[in-house]
């Protein structure tokens, strides 16, 4: 079987590319995300109630800075998508999500503005029982404030099926 | 509301249930989650577009699903917690319309650069127990009292 894995596409492997948010998070964000997902914590929209947490206020539900889009700045593609996406050289393939790995390392305010900073990390190749290839890509993105503290990383695997 | 408790790291037990968390995944909930998120992709509020595409109804943002495992968690560990990591990989779609469980437990504690890790595993099932995510992984930091 021939290998998907060209070298037009290896050469990705170690590709960056950074996004700041052309505003900080702001708390409607954050009340937004919470209304989102029925969480009525008070730690992400009670001032008073976060000012006595060791987080010393309000704090982003902790998921939230790996998933908005307010850190792009690219209008909608055809089908209404605004986020991050590479190029790559992987024609007729269908996209399938692989999975997450999330690391936290500290919590996000609504006067912090966010970098996203995308870096591709691996790809290779499995074949799969039915005798099928897949190809697997694993990126990086490392989100700082605008003090260039690290605030969190998202490790994802996604999957191209030919 | 009544507002959440502190819970310190030495009072949790290995083996502990977390309480569980259903969640209706309502074409409203995908749409206000897309809607949060800045995500306007056709997949999770057009029907005919994602029929066309080969699936049944619009379908939940797969991180969804890890949003609402922090949301358990965080509303679980208390006003002092903090999320550390978290790791999962969604095995089933979950469509507009589909109610979801969120099943937890402590699986272990860890002391890390002298934090307290509360170590948990999740599962989510749909309410017919098709499996939608297995043996999410994650690490809750809570107060120490002797620290």
């Amino acid at each position: 079987m021939a290998s998907h894995i060209t070298d037009e596409l290896c050469a990705w492997i170690g590709r960056e590319v950074s996004y700041t948010a052309p505003e900080a998070l702001g708390a409607a964000s954050i009340r937004y995300f919470a209304l989102a997902l029925g969480d009525a914590n008070p730690l992400y929209q009670d001032e008073a109630f976060a000012a006595q947490t060791r987080h010393g206020g309000v704090i982003a539900p902790p998921t939230l800075v790996c998933e908005t889009n307010q850190i792009y700045q690219s209008p909608p593609d055809e089908n209404g998508y605004i986020g991050h996406c590479w190029p790559l050289p992987v024609a007729d393939t269908r996209f399938i999500r692989g999975g997450n790995e999330y690391e936290f390392h500290q919590p996000v305010r609504a006067e912090d503005r966010i970098t996203a900073t995308w870096r591709i990390l691996d790809i290779f190749e499995r074949e799969t029982r039915q005798g099928g290839a897949l190809i697997f890509v694993v990126s990086e993105a490392r989100f700082t404030n605008q003090r260039a503290e690290l605030l969190a990383i998202n490790r994802e695997t996604n999957i191209y099926r030919p | 509301m009544t507002m959440p408790a502190t819970r310190c790291f030495e009072d949790v037990r290995v083996g502990e249930a977390l309480p569980a968390l259903e969640f209706p995944a309502t074409l409203t909930a995908l749409v206000t989650y897309a809607g949060a998120t800045w995500d306007f992709h056709r997949y999770h509020y057009d029907p005919d577009f994602v029929v066309e595409s080969g699936m049944k109804a619009p379908f939940m943002d797969g991180q969804m699903a890890g949003a609402l495992i922090a949301r358990l968690l965080m509303q679980w560990g208390g006003p002092d917690a903090f999320l550390r990591r978290l790791s999962f990989r969604l095995r089933g779609m979950v469509f507009a319309g589909e109610t979801i469980i969120l099943r937890g437990a402590v699986s272990g504690t860890a002391i890390e650069e002298g934090r307290g890790l509360v170590l948990c595993t999740f599962d989510i099932v749909k309410a017919d127990g098709t499996e939608v995510l297995r043996e999410a992984q994650a690490a809750l930091e809570l107060p120490r009292r002797t620290a």
